[in-house]
């Protein structure tokens, strides 16, 4: 008897696309983050709903300046992230190298003007009551993953200057980028509750 | 790519490259680099056994306690911790653990691939799971085990009232196990969508998958529920803020909210597995086609989606709004509907098929007779003034338990039995096999079932001993005297197991004529699975199969090289090289473990664990050199898909 065989030689070897492995597996993780920060948010929300004075009265408003340049160009850093994605499909190293420096860039300054700056005129402390905690566990939570946003680019940046670069580590960039739009876009929400709330009709006064 | 070709089965060659490729490495760093999914499955499985008789033989220490009245043999404080032991035990190191490790044994085998998507992260998975357990039970032999039930409510583990490290140690369990759950829930979901063989399209993937993906999405939504939770659990009782603290604006209720949005899913992510379990038996035993396979794959669904929106009936006594609490009766009551459909469906499996009986499906009709209990007090306990009476009684222990063990561990000992022959080559002993479910059966009713009428009685649960006045003790006899049976099944079972794993009767590949792909493989299954992957042309892949079924060519043997197809219609769509073996999982693990054990103790470390840890991802991600050069080859296109002479493919149409 014959044996009937399907022959797949003809296949390609890896893709750097939807269709790989990896970028199944990033879209998890990334459901797994939005969860968190879903619950983050949620927490947020759920104290409010049973706090009377809301954010607490010794809670001052805070400065809008650096916060909102900080979010703004966090916003705008999806550009780079974008390019880098588009052209990591034709293998255009040139802008790839030149967006991953911007977005690193981005990355340290953000932290910088959130450490720096932004939480020492916060006002209040993790421990000064159940407001300030939750908002320093949101920014606790996305600074990690600013870090590891950061810290990602920068090493494929590195690597890629010194390595060849395949098929896998585009399929690679592709992802941070996603990564990248995550990070990026979970901050919005975050930063008006926690600075632009505060200047709002509070609860309970 | 619908070519086919004639080819000369000599297969002897491919074996042995195919061999080397995939084989684990010697020694005990290769033992600690391992990433096959059948070995990383098998030690979930045996490790969450063991934990399970650790958990059961808290069982028995607390029947004991219980025996009769103003007993002295466990004091308070050792009650609390061993309930509190015994129940995070049994949830979180025994249920779900044992039935991800089946997930990750099986769902590649029925799939029809070599390994999961992401091995390294599979190994990761196991390791932190294995290190949360270890450490939990290190802090329990040293006296600083958690006392605050399995769920650690607060105020109660807040802390003020919970000093010492108990908690923290439990609440650090608790990010171990869920991170290990969620590595688990990805690696399925990821495998299912993009590796199953050519052929099986969403419509014949096996039900035993497709409960693993349904457990897999819930777990991706659950569990990071019960992470936070407990991260703030920690970090209120480490750092000091105020989440759960009613004086600073915080709130006990967010921790139940939290918990319970997790907690009952958590439930049907214990037995949702089982009831895949109770479908492979099934279709293996009557010999036929499951019964209505659309209705039983949509109700499985629908479960999931209704296990999120009931969370509430966990806090019917928290006073919170009636209008809230009504909804939440009206969702609870509706599970049931899925449940009986299901349950329908099988018993028309049963009525229609030519129906076998061994040890396996006498599991399964331990399962219906006492689950269906269980959902019947759950069904009671769903109205709101039957639950204020009996909350916290022990008529909540016996539904629990009803459900847990019906649901879970009856459909678990069914398939340890059923896949036995799989995953040692031999039968066991199908008297050994009964005895063990008899005893079982007859033990699991004479504990619990008493314990329904203790809780009308009003027994509270987690009380250390009771008054002799309240006639309780007779009751308590009976319970304690029918865990004996229980603990008399499992050992009849683990003997049965052990003997017959060298002394069985030799299986042979299929010895149940079994429908999905692993029987196809002989027993045990070789390190690389398939040597071809293979195609589908049915629900039922074995007995579907044409005598000249197709299978795939073209694939590299002296690669771990995966096929992967496309997710609706699992057409072939191209090829991925999976990595190797790798000690760096268990670095990563190790480093994670400084980072937040050193926590409890002293905050510092977990930046210091959090360094460490990132150097080990480094050096999990850089390429070996033998992957570089391929690559680089690849790139050139030197380097074919093909290793070994092919012959010419003689050209066919596809049926
Ligand atoms: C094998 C025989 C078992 C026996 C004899 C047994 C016995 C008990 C007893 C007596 C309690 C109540 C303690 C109290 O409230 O004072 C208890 C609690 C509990 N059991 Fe079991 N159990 C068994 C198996 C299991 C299994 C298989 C699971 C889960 C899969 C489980 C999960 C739990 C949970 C979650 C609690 C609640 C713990 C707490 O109150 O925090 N048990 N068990
Ligand atoms: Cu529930």
């Amino acid at each position: 008897m014959t044996q009937r065989v399907l022959d797949v030689a003809a296949l390609t070897e890896g893709t750097a696309d939807s269709r790989s492995l990896i970028w199944w597996g990033n879209l998890a993780m990334l459901a797994i983050e939005g969860t968190m920060f879903a619950m983050a948010m949620a927490t947020y929300l759920y104290l409010r709903s049973t706090n009377l004075d809301w954010p607490p009265s010794t809670v001052p408003k805070p400065d809008l300046l650096m916060p909102t340049i900080n979010t703004v160009m966090l916003l705008l850093s999806c550009i780079p992230a974008f390019i880098i994605d588009r052209a990591s499909i034709t293998k255009n190293m040139l802008p790839i190298r030149i967006c991953q420096a911007l977005s690193i860039a981005v990355g340290l300054l953000f932290l910088y003007i959130q450490y720096a700056v932004m939480v020492p005129s916060l006002g209040y402390k993790w421990s000064s009551h159940a407001y300030g905690s939750v908002v320093w566990v949101i920014i606790g939570m996305h600074t990690l993953h600013m870090v590891a946003a950061t810290g990602e680019t920068a090493l494929l940046f590195l690597y890629s200057l010194f390595k060849p670069v395949l098929k896998k580590h585009l399929l690679d960039f592709r992802c941070t980028a996603v990564y990248w739009y995550f990070v990026a876009l979970v901050w919005v929400p975050f930063y008006f509750i926690i600075f632009i709330e505060p200047w709002m009709q509070r609860k309970g006064s | 790519m619908t070519e086919l070709a004639v080819l000369p089965p000599d297969f002897a060659k491919e074996a042995a490259i195919m061999e080397k490729t995939w084989a684990s490495k010697p020694g005990v760093i290769g033992w600690l680099s391992e990433t096959g999914h059948k070995q990383i499955g098998l030690r979930y499985i045996v490790t969450a056994f063991l934990f399970f008789l650790a958990g059961g033989i808290e069982a028995a220490l607390m029947r004991i306690q219980l025996l009769k009245p103003e007993n002295h043999f466990l004091g308070p404080d050792a009650y609390n911790q061993i309930f509190t032991m015994h129940g995070s035990t049994m949830m979180f190191l025994f249920a779900v653990p044992i039935m991800e490790g089946f997930g990750v044994y099986l769902v590649p085998l029925m799939l029809g691939t070599h390994n999961v998507a992401f091995p390294k992260l599979n190994a990761f998975g196991y390791y932190i799971y294995l290190f949360g357990g270890l450490f939990l039970y290190t802090m329990f032999l040293l006296h600083a085990a958690p006392q605050a039930g399995w769920f650690s409510y607060v105020p109660l583990a807040g802390p003020q009232y919970s000093p010492g490290k108990g908690v923290d140690t439990w609440a650090q369990m608790i990010t171990f196990t869920e991170v290990s759950g969620l590595v688990v829930a990805v690696e399925l979901v990821v495998t299912t969508f993009k590796q199953r063989c050519p052929g099986m399209s969403l419509n014949r993937i096996p039900l035993f998958v497709w409960s693993m993906i349904v457990v897999s999405f819930m777990i991706i939504f659950a569990m990071p529920a019960v992470m936070i939770a407990s991260g703030y659990l920690s970090l209120d009782r480490l750092v000091g803020t105020h989440l759960y603290n009613r004086s600073e604006g915080g709130d006990p209720l967010l921790y139940q909210h939290m918990f319970w949005f997790f907690g009952h899913p958590e439930v049907y992510i214990i037995f949702i597995p089982g009831l895949g379990f109770v479908s492979s038996i099934l279709t293996a035993f009557t010999g036929r086609k499951i019964y209505g396979y659309t209705a039983m794959v949509s109700t499985l669904v629908v479960t999931a989606f209704l296990g999120f929106s009931v969370w509430v009936h966990h806090m019917f006594a928290t006073g919170l709004p009636q209008l809230g609490e009504s909804f939440f009766t009206a969702a609870s009551l509706m599970i049931v509907l899925p449940t009986g459909v299901q349950i329908f469906c099988w018993i028309a499996t049963i009525w229609s098929g030519r129906f076998r009986i061994a040890t396996p499906v006498m599991y399964v009709i331990g399962f219906f007779l006492v689950f269906i209990v269980g959902g019947l007090t759950g069904v009671m306990l769903a109205s709101i003034p039957i639950d204020w009476q009996v909350h916290d009684t022990y008529f909540v222990v016996a539904h629990f338990h009803y459900v847990l063990i019906g649901g879970a561990l009856f459909p678990l000992f069914g398939a340890f039995h059923f896949w036995f022959p799989k995953w040692t080559g031999r039968m066991y002993s199908e008297v050994m096999g009964q005895i063990s479910f008899w005893l079982l059966l007859i033990g699991f009713n004479v504990t619990f079932f008493p314990m329904h009428v203790l809780g009308l009685y009003g027994m509270p649960r987690r009380v250390y001993t009771y008054q002799p006045g309240m006639r309780w003790g007779n009751l308590n006899v009976l319970a304690s005297a029918g865990a004996v049976f229980m603990a008399l099944s499992v050992l009849t079972m683990i003997i049965n197991f052990l003997v017959s794993r060298r002394a069985g009767r030799v299986a042979g590949a299929n010895p149940w004529n079994a429908d999905t792909l692993e029987w196809s493989l002989p027993s045990p299954p070789p390190v690389y699975n398939y040597l071809h992957v293979p195609t589908v042309s049915g629900l039922n892949a074995v007995w579907d199969a044409a005598p000249d079924q197709p299978y795939v060519t073209g694939m590299r043997f002296d690669r771990r090289e995966i096929l992967i197809t496309r997710v609706l219609d699992a057409e072939p769509d191209h090829t991925e090289q999976l990595p190797g073996h790798s000690p760096w999982p268990f670095v990563l693990s190790c480093t994670m473990c400084i980072g937040l054990w050193g926590a409890i103790f002293f905050a510092w470390w977990f930046t210091i664990g959090a360094v460490l840890s990132g150097i080990a991802l480094i050096g999990w991600f850089w390429p070996s050199d033998r992957e570089l050069e391929d690559h680089i080859l690849r790139e050139k296109g030197e380097l074919g898909g093909l290793e070994l002479g092919m012959p010419e493919p003689v050209r066919e149409e596809m049926p």
